[in-house]
């Protein structure tokens, strides 16, 4: 089976008030496969931080914890949608984040 | 479930009369433009045009030296004396003009603009009389809603309108580029003769799988197609394509996928693309890419 290459247009945003954690509000064409991990190695890239920071992704005022596209089949959206992800400082202990 | 989806394409998702109405108030709002579109466009295509002075006629442009003196002896009953400007026997270019049908454009508010360069582009190239036209819908599907045998008029424009709903849920352009280049085909070998073929995309740009898409371009390249591609941008919002970036990961020298986040654009698989914000840029877009494409034809 050929991978999915299949691709979302999403926008970050945060409520963070410290400004070293914002990014631009451009729009980011990502594959529907990412879940938590991939994004926060996004915003991370994007921050240019040298040292990481783990972030948890909200949509809607959802915690996101299944891959985008797994979030698209559960709110009945097609890649065709383009989504709001807000993302903030994770909050959850590391050994729960590297479960998904 | 496929027979469902496919008679599901059998049936255009909008009515006639609605069709009707959209049609007409795109023609009210590119009037102006088909007229300057149809002055650029006749300044580059026209050369490709071999018109004829061709007898023998009751009236025309020029008389017919070799049919005066048979019409004196005959007592000016053999009046066939004229010659005329004759339309080339052969269509000499077919056009395509392709349309995003997904619901992004839907999302993105692209529709008017859609329908509108739709109806600029058709009406235009229907008044200057010498090529084929063809529409096209594509979105997770691929479906040529008016074919190139057949005349183009009004009521075709309304009866092509009728297949967009923009609801697709996938915009499949490698299908799309694929489809066309079949069409074509079929076209050329109806037609027969030397000509070039080209097909306008109309749509937000969004698509994926740019390197698969490009292969594809290339194959139509080299069947003589080519493809010009028209973004719609910016109607939503202060979002711009032009801002987009597009994130890839690619092997690093040690065969560890690496992030890579470049701009979308860097990548698009269109060599030949503008962007569009306002229907009134499309004749002077349209006529600036397809010059640029002749010259570098011309230079090839
Ligand atoms: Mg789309």
């Amino acid at each position: 089976m050929s991978e999915d290459k299949s691709q979302l247009k999403i926008r970050f945003f945060t409520r963070e008030k410290d400004e070293s954690l914002q990014v631009e509000d451009n729009p980011m064409y990502v594959p529907i496969t990412l879940k938590r991990y991939g994004l926060s190695e996004i915003v991370n890239h994007l921050l240019e931080n040298s040292t990481p920071t783990p972030f948890d992704f909200l949509i809607d005022g959802e915690l996101l914890r299944t891959s985008l596209q797994e979030y698209l089949v559960k709110k009945g959206l097609s890649s065709e949608t383009s989504l709001n992800v807000e993302y903030t400082r994770a909050i959850l202990p590391p050994s729960f984040l590297s479960s998904f | 479930r496929e027979t469902q989806m496919e008679s599901k394409l059998e049936t255009a998702p909008r009515s006639l009369e609605e069709s009707r109405q959209l049609w007409h108030s795109s023609e009210i709002a590119t009037a102006d433009l088909v007229s300057r579109l149809g002055e650029q466009l006749r300044l580059i295509l026209e050369p490709t045009l071999a018109t004829k002075l061709k007898g023998d006629y009751k009236t025309g442009k020029r008389l017919n030296m070799k049919r005066i003196i048979p019409y004196i002896a005959s007592q000016f009953r053999k009046d066939k004396i004229w010659l005329r400007r004759t339309k080339p026997s052969k269509r000499q270019y077919q056009i395509m003009i392709a349309i995003d049908d997904s619901k992004s454009m839907s999302e993105s508010k692209c529709v008017k603009l859609a329908f509108d360069s739709l109806c600029l582009v058709s009406k235009t190239l229907t008044q200057l009389e010498s090529g084929g036209l063809s529409i096209v819908r594509f979105g997770e599907h691929t479906k040529e809603v008016h074919p190139f045998e057949q005349q183009f008029s009004n009521d075709s424009g309304a009866k092509a309108f009728q297949w967009f709903s923009f609801q697709d849920t996938k915009t499949d352009v490698k299908r799309l580029v694929a489809e066309s280049i079949k069409i074509f085909e079929r076209a050329r070998s109806f037609n027969n003769s030397d000509q070039w073929q080209l097909e306008i995309i109309i749509s937000d740009g969004i698509c994926e799988d740019h390197e698969t898409i490009q292969r594809l371009v290339r194959r139509a390249r080299e069947n003589k197609i080519m493809l010009v591609f028209v973004v719609i941008d910016g109607i939503n919002s202060s979002e711009s394509i032009m801002d987009m970036s597009q994130v890839t990961y690619v092997p690093d020298s040690f065969g560890n996928m690496k992030l890579q986040i470049n701009k979308y654009l860097d990548s698009f698989p269109f060599e030949f693309y503008v962007v569009l914000h306002d229907i009134s840029e499309l004749p002077e877009m349209l006529s600036l890419i397809l010059r640029q494409y002749f010259s570098d034809l011309a230079s090839a």
